[in-house]
């Protein structure tokens, strides 16, 4: 079993490459489609890094962030935030929130595994 | 994984070009009301997503151009782009661009063309007029990233003895934040070699007042490596906040960089970039020198150089900066309308269906075999398990029903833009855009729709000068409209223009020998001229309708689709033309009558009703073909004369089925009545395409085929065949 990884993010497109670079790379990866779908896949299991998109219906990424570090499982999970250059008040936003790490859309798979390399052991 | 990978383009390919139409919807909405900040974030989320996906494929030709698509879109959203026609021109006409490349990538490693490419760069001129300044800056700065080379060998080479010397303390805060400050050193043993790491322990706290939450540690590190400044800065980027780092570079370059920037003052900006392309600095320390500048400048109203500020103080200094961007984007979206879908191949869809047909007619076979057992159990269950096929099939079919309101809203942008073209003020109003229909018939009927649709606005609606010369508003009307009726759909597409010259059509038609000289039709079939090959009565070919391609194509595809095409239309009012089209293509249910020894099957939702063809009736009607249907004129078709089947002698009891379509009735008249039968429609084969009446088969539960009766035609045939008989009677009487 590798570490599991959460990504969150509503484009599907998004949520398919990234989790084929992830589980290239050895790790598990849980899907959620929004903030709110997320927090329904935080039930309780081991998660080692979360990665939220920012712009999102039902629940944008932000209260996202601020939503998990209420839950004492996962205050301490990092979390990696994807933003855009046109977005630096939205980082800003995130790591006041909570989200230290991000990663800039648009990514190349590659600069997104380094970024979760940083973060956690394999 | 490259199979995976080509799969998410796939699925990358189709939403954005759902993404796009969604877009384009939004900023016709916008049109309308610009002041809809809701609308403006669906916009700018639209075009963000694009080039963030794009960006993960290494699209880069969508990236660049949605780069400043969504940078236009990003100043709209704060207030400092002012939303204008213009504006919404050309950034509809950019999202038409952003189709065409994602296009391109759907071909498969297509080219752009010249044209294409025209087009773009006019778009980015165009583009350009709503994008900050700044902006030119930043693009300079990428080309000046390029020329990294060059500057790197002016600089002196690299002396491999030479280490970087890293002085890091993480901030308190770090393990809370999730981030272990190991698994960073991890990953700077990647970019080459760590030679020595000290811990260092000063700021630890005596054992009792030591928070476990908390980081207190420090590392002094030797490091060799040849990845420059920027790089190694980014492993510990996620730390920055609250941590102290410093970097130093193997040369000891501080004087360099001062006496540069030195000589030259006033161009401290610049300098700065270049420092950063050099790899001297990295761009987080010069933006933190930058806002030190600013603060210092304030206070003693002298600045300090900026290669003093960047060397001495390198630090975190961008809570002012933070404080002001967080009050920039505070957009919410409320779009919360999307539900929950899941992405299916349409392949499997049809799959399913298929498997499902066979299913029904495995079923119907069951049924048949328990009957002659006639074991009271066994029908039992097979009644039961047929209602649940019934089911299952309804159910698999309304999974390929989707609603046409996405087809009509589309014709809201050539509306538009056809009606700048024409110069004609046309509004278009769409009703029961929720009715539902099969995916295929909604793929295959955008083009019917597309021409009718031109057609109308360029020659039924009149210009406005003549629609105010004979007192109608100034805006053209025009309207789509669907419903569902006994087992169709039906689309109106309705003007309010001038309507069709009736006597120029029948003058026409004459001409062409399409009807006879001394014969004059109702107006209906007059009007219904327009549909036959070829026949045009537009005055001037103009560019949008009359290239030849006409009615008759239209008709062609909707009759491919086993649908009616028909026009109606009154002189000063406009024109309706109404497409009859099957709910679906795949199964139904229908009424299975026997002629002879054959089978035929009637759609189920176009009978009316079966009546007994008694013996009075029968001696009447050897001469004429009509019934007397409760004081009601019945025109009928016998099918074992239309169908010349033989006759399996004896004067067996005839029935009729009277079906209705369009508004007419018409009576079938058949052997036996069999009763309900689930219908999965299989196509003929292309040489029985010019057979009349007929418009499909099927297998019986028995596994004979049994032909599906065109009953529109059929009906068609009765009452035509009547009425001329009518007409050549009257004609006759009054020669006389």
């Amino acid at each position: 079993m590798g570490k599991a990884i959460l990504i969150v993010d509503d484009s599907a497109s998004v949520r398919q490459v990234v989790s084929i670079a992830l589980k290239g790379a050895g790790y598990d990866v849980i899907e959620g489609c929004d903030g709110k779908d997320a927090l329904t896949k935080l039930n309780g299991q081991k998660i080692h890094l979360i990665i939220s998109d920012v712009n999102m219906p039902n629940m944008d990424g932000i209260t996202f962030v601020k939503e998990v570090k209420k839950l004492a499982n996962y205050k301490f999970t990092p979390i990696i935030m994807l933003t855009t250059e046109s977005q630096e008040g939205k980082k800003q936003e995130g790591q006041a929130a909570g989200a230290k790490a991000w990663v800039v859309k648009p990514f190349q798979p590659a600069q997104m595994l380094a970024a979760v390399s940083k973060l956690i052991l394999p | 994984m490259s199979l995976d990978l080509d799969q998410a383009l796939q699925t990358y390919i189709a939403e954005a070009r759902e993404l796009l139409q969604d877009m384009e919807d939004s900023l016709l909405r916008l049109e309308a009301d610009p002041s809809d900040a809701d609308t403006i974030g669906a916009i700018f989320r639209a075009a963000h997503t694009i080039k963030g996906s794009a960006g993960l494929f290494g699209l880069d030709p969508i990236v660049s151009f949605t780069h400043i698509v969504e940078d236009v879109l990003d100043r709209v959203r704060d207030g400092d782009v002012v939303i204008e026609a213009n504006l919404i021109a050309v950034l509809l006409e950019s999202g038409d661009h952003m189709l065409h490349l994602v296009d391109v990538v759907a071909a498969q490693g297509g080219q752009l063309d010249a044209e294409a490419i025209a087009r773009e760069s006019g778009l980015r001129i165009r583009l350009q007029d709503y994008q900050a300044n700044q902006d030119s800056s930043k693009s300079n700065n990428v080309v000046q990233v390029e020329t990294e080379a060059s500057f790197q060998s002016s600089g002196g080479g690299f002396v491999e003895t030479d280490n970087w010397h890293i002085s890091l303390r993480f901030g308190e805060n770090v393990m809370r934040d999730g981030m272990d400050p190991l698994s960073f050193l991890r990953y700077l043993s990647t970019l080459g070699e760590i030679v020595s790491i000290t811990t260092m322990f000063d700021a630890l706290p005596p054992a009792d007042k030591m928070d476990a939450e908390s980081c207190y540690l420090g590392f002094e590190i030797d490091f060799k490596s040849d990845a420059d400044k920027a790089t190694i800065a980014g492993v510990f980027e996620f730390a920055r906040e609250g941590s102290l780092i410093h970097i130093l570079p193997p040369h000891s370059k501080l004087t360099e960089y001062i006496d540069l920037i030195r000589s030259f003052p006033e161009n401290e900006t610049r300098l700065g970039e270049i420092l950063v392309s050099t790899g001297a600095l990295t761009q987080q320390e010069l933006e933190d020198g930058l806002s030190e500048q600013q603060t210092s400048t304030r206070s003693d109203g002298s600045t300090t150089p900026l290669g003093e500020i960047l060397v001495d103080q390198r630090s975190v200094e961008h809570e002012v900066v933070q404080a002001a961007l967080d009050k920039q984007t505070q957009s919410k979206d409320s779009k919360s309308k999307e539900n929950r879908y899941i992405r299916v191949h349409a392949d499997k869809l049809d799959e399913l269906i298929n498997m499902v047909g066979e299913l029904v007619i495995a079923g119907a076979g069951v049924s048949l075999l328990a009957q002659r057992v006639s074991d009271n159990g066994l029908q039992e269950a097979t009644s039961v398990m047929s209602g649940l096929v019934e089911e299952i099939r309804d159910g698999a079919l309304r999974l390929r029903m989707v609603p046409i309101g996405e087809t009509f809203s589309r014709f809201q942008r050539v509306v538009r833009d056809v009606g700048r073209e024409l110069g004609k003020d046309i509004e278009l109003v769409i009703t029961g855009a929720e009715t539902e229909l099969d995916k295929t018939v909604v793929e295959k009927i955008g083009d019917p729709l597309m021409h009718l649709v031109r057609n109308a606005m360029d020659h039924g609606i009149e210009s406005a000068s003549i629609r105010q010369a004979v007192g109608k508003p100034a805006k053209g009307t025009l309207r789509l409209n669907a419903y569902h009726d006994s087992g169709s759909i039906v689309i109106e597409i309705v003007d309010d223009g001038g309507g069709l010259n009736r006597d120029r059509i029948l003058q026409k038609a004459r001409e062409r020998g399409l009807i006879a000289p001394n014969v004059t039709p109702p107006d209906s079939e007059i009007y219904n001229m327009i549909f036959e090959a070829g026949f045009s009565t537009a005055e001037a070919i103009t560019n949008l309708s009359g290239r030849g391609v006409g009615m008759d194509v239209v008709k062609r595809n909707i009759t491919a689709l086993r649908g009616t095409v028909s026009l109606d239309s009154a002189v000063g009012q406009g024109t309706t033309v109404s497409i009859r089209l099957p709910l679906t293509l795949a199964i139904i249910d229908g009424f299975l009558v026997g002629v002879g020894k054959s089978s035929y099957i009637v759609p189920l939702d176009m009978v009316q009703e079966c009546i007994e063809l008694s013996e009075k009736d029968r001696q009447e009607t050897r001469e004429r073909s009509y019934l007397n249907l409760r004081g009601e004129v019945l025109p009928f078709v016998k099918l074992r004369d239309h169908f010349e089947v033989e006759s399996i002698g004896g004067s067996r009891r005839e029935n009729v089925v009277v079906v209705s379509c369009a508004g007419q009735k018409a009576g079938l008249v058949v052997d036996e009545l069999m009763g309900e039968f689930q219908t999965v429609i299989k196509p003929l084969g292309k040489i029985f395409s010019t057979l009349r009446g007929i418009s499909g088969s099927t297998i019986l539960g028995s596994g004979e085929v049994a032909l599906i009766l065109d009953v529109p035609s059929l009906v068609h045939q009765a009452v035509n065949q009547e009425s001329q008989k009518v007409s050549t009677r009257q004609l006759s009487h009054s020669v006389m």
